[in-house]
């Protein structure tokens, strides 16, 4: 977080509730700090395209890739 | 007009776009390809891959495409000036930056695709994941997801969505849409003879 800014965003309050406990539970030091990493690892998987493996295998079957 | 102004600057003198016909195999790409034929539009084929049961009108393919992911020399590419290449979804973002592209995305319901794909990968008997369907659904979600947001990325590359199911329904449309997607060029009065719904096999059960 250091060195970026920040923005708000609107999470519905029983959402933000389990977030919290669930943060607490997983030793992160805030629910902040568990939602950006639950962010962050999502977004993985639309920004890194080299970890579809299992969607290389199945072009390989079908015969749309070598 | 912005989006207009922005690709004549940016493309120099890279020449006619390509016309991509993308999405996830057996989501009516070669329909889209035959629609394109008939329209009147040159396709980037080697004709290698014959028409078989999956495909009955053909597969419009270009073979060398298959390597995109590895091949480090891709200036063939530039042959597509001017006509179609079909190039799956996760095949994309390896198409090299000197073209235009003006991608044709065909979506259908990821179950039809599926199952599509399972009995094509039964007739061929080659190797298939160990991913299950589910898992399989949301790997390609990920891939229509990630072919979207390059496309707003590159400034060389349009998206126009196109929905299969849709395009059986009204040929017509689908045919009007993409024609002003491409400028209006094509004749849509053959585009729309080309499709053949009863080529639609497999569908989800509602």
């Amino acid at each position: 977080m250091f060195g970026s800014s920040t923005v708000k965003v609107k999470i519905d309050k029983d959402l933000m509730d389990r977030l919290r406990k669930v943060a607490d539970v997983a030793g992160y030091a805030t629910a902040e700090e568990f939602v950006t990493h639950v962010l962050e690892k999502e977004m993985l998987h639309f920004e890194d395209a080299g970890s579809d493996e299992d969607i290389r295998e199945k072009l390989k079957g079908l015969g749309y890739i070598s | 007009m912005f989006e207009t102004l922005k690709r004549k600057l940016f493309s120099g003198d890279r020449g006619e776009p390509i016309v991509i016909v993308s999405g996830l195999p057996r989501s009516g790409t070669s329909m889209m390809m035959n629609m394109l034929h008939g329209g009147g539009l040159a396709v980037m084929s080697d004709g290698e891959r014959e028409a078989d049961i999956d495909n009955p009108k053909g597969y419009f393919e270009y073979e060398r495409v298959k390597d995109l992911e590895s091949e480090t020399d891709k200036s063939y590419v530039r042959e597509g000036r001017g006509k179609v290449l079909k190039v799956i979804s996760f095949l994309i973002k390896d198409l090299p930056d000197d073209n235009d592209y003006e991608i044709i995305f065909m979506r259908r319901d990821l179950g039809e695709v599926l199952k599509s794909q399972a009995k094509m990968i039964d007739r061929l008997g080659t190797a298939d994941t160990d991913a299950d369907d589910e898992a399989m659904k949301e790997a390609y979600r990920n891939d229509i997801v990630r072919t979207r947001l390059l496309c707003k990325k590159r400034p060389n590359m349009r998206l126009l969505e196109v929905h299969y199911k849709s395009t059986i329904e009204d040929a017509q449309a689908t045919a009007q849409q993409v024609n002003a997607f491409l400028g209006g060029r094509l004749d849509e009065t053959a585009m729309k003879v080309a499709v053949d719904g009863s080529l639609y096999r497999n569908r989800a059960s509602s």
